[in-house]
């Protein structure tokens, strides 16, 4: 069990420009410490984020992926994140019935003024990630030629 | 069962119509009781079409499957009708392909069969080994009868029966022009049980039963090529820019191709089971399908493939969508 707790995820977070941004970009600038297991990859919303992005990154190390975006009602393009919300919902249920657990793939609302917010996201996912441990299922093989 | 004098008679009126250019129907194999499509552009062709058992393909896939040619300088394009034999789950991809406006209704003449079941070519084989290639096979009633050879057998019609069609709720064409026989009543259910009980299992134990079915898999893209709803002209894995999926047959890549594959049919599934009947290395396809099926059903109350007037599910939604997902 220890040497799982030592183990770190990556986690790759798909963010949207004009909420979650903002908002890990506040939980920064008000010094609000979060994990450093996150890595930010900007979208310019959160419907942006294809499905094969999710299974993508976890095929290329990721151990964890999280989708954020504006509340629902607060898009910036009025409906990209109800567009999100519905098909991330198959693909997080089709994944966990290939077997991949489902708290490695997230979803969450985090608006520009939720900088708190987004550290105990951030909190969780890892948690959730750490115990499941690292993603072995179907990751890319790393070749040493 | 189909009355074949009717259908081949039907088949030649329907064909000599000034507006048809082509009928896809099924014609005897070179062997035994397998059938195989059939092309037929003038009457005369229409003799040897055929209604069995053994009808087990989709004929659907061969209207969207057809290469559209530039038209020639100085050429009208040919927008004669192309006419179709379909069965009921065939005639739900026909909806599916119209609802997500692949093309306009009056392209398509539909001959709808109603449909009392074909058979697992599968099961036949493994029960009765060797009539594929000599025999034959009718339905009498409740019973399939297979002759091979002189001898004559009976069997119950469920023992070999069609997956889908055990479960099949859409005996009768959804859609069609002329219908080739009395309708068919709805002779089964489907509950999902076997998602089910997948769901049920830990993830360890689901994503063994996964890792043994695609590693089998050879990547030879039946299932993509044979699928009704496959149709982009520009396929994802095809690209080479993004690369979504390497071609090298490996667990990770294989793995990463039938997730896009199933996801691509999210919403769009007719559950045809054509995937799976063309997969020569026997991988349970239509158990992805089957299980976006479910959860399309329970979380948006979505069937495809039963109105043309429904918005393709995907590219709709509703505010009141569960969330009890997001964080």
């Amino acid at each position: 069990m220890a040497e799982k707790n030592d183990f770190e995820p990556n986690i790759v977070a798909f963010l949207c420009n004009w909420c979650s941004y903002a908002g890990a970009d506040l939980a920064g600038t008000s010094r609000i410490q979060y994990p450093s297991n996150v890595r930010v990859i900007r979208v310019m919303c959160s419907g942006r984020v294809n499905p094969l992005f999710i299974m993508n990154a976890l095929q290329q190390g990721a151990d964890g992926v999280l989708i954020s975006g504006c509340h629902p009602g607060d898009c910036h393009y009025m409906q990209g994140n109800y567009y999100a919300r519905r098909r991330f919902n198959l693909m997080r249920n089709f994944l966990e019935h290939l077997g991949v657990e489902p708290q490695r793939v997230r979803m969450s609302w985090v608006s520009a003024s939720e900088g708190a917010k987004w550290k105990e996201v951030i909190e969780e996912v890892r948690e959730g990630v750490k115990e499941v441990g690292p993603m072995d299922q179907f990751k890319r093989r790393q070749l040493n030629w | 069962m189909v009355d074949l004098t009717k259908l081949r008679e039907m088949a030649k009126e329907v064909i000599s119509r000034e507006d048809v250019r082509e009928l896809i129907g099924y014609r005897p194999g070179t062997y035994g009781f397998r059938v195989r499509p059939a092309f037929v552009t003038g009457p005369d062709d229409a003799d040897d079409l055929v209604f069995t058992p053994a009808c087990v393909n989709n004929l659907a896939s061969y209207i969207v499957l057809e290469e559209k040619l530039p038209v020639k300088r100085g050429e009208e394009p040919d927008l004669r009708k192309v006419a179709v034999m379909v069965k009921g789950c065939d005639s739900r991809a026909l909806l599916q392909q119209m609802e997500e406006k692949a093309y306009p209704r009056e392209r398509i003449l539909v001959l709808g069969i109603p449909c009392t079941g074909v058979v697992d070519m599968a099961k036949v084989q493994a029960r009765f080994p060797d009539v594929l290639e000599v025999g034959e096979i009718a339905l009498e009633g409740e019973k399939l009868v297979l002759s091979a050879g002189g001898t004559k057998e009976e069997v119950p019609k469920e023992e070999l029966l069609a997956d889908k069609c055990t479960r099949c709720r859409y005996p009768t064409p959804l859609v069609y022009d002329e219908l080739l026989d009395a309708e068919v009543e709805r002779f089964a259910d489907d509950d999902y049980a076997d998602v089910a009980e997948m769901e049920k299992r830990s993830a360890a134990d689901k994503w063994a039963y996964w890792e043994e079915k695609f590693n089998r898999c050879i990547r030879c893209y039946s299932c993509r090529n044979v699928c009704p709803m496959c149709y982009c002209e520009d396929c994802v894995l095809l690209r080479l820019q993004p690369q979504w999926m390497r071609r090298s047959v490996d667990l990770s890549e294989n793995t990463a191709y039938h997730i896009s594959r199933a996801y691509h049919l999210a919403g769009r599934c007719i559950q045809c089971g054509e995937c799976q009947r063309v997969c020569p290395v026997d991988i349970p396809l239509m158990e992805l399908n089957r299980k976006f099926s479910k959860d399309v059903l329970e979380l948006y109350d979505y069937e495809p493939g039963t109105d043309v007037e429904n918005p393709p599910l995907l590219s709709t939604f509703k505010v009141e969508d569960r969330e009890d997902f997001i964080m």
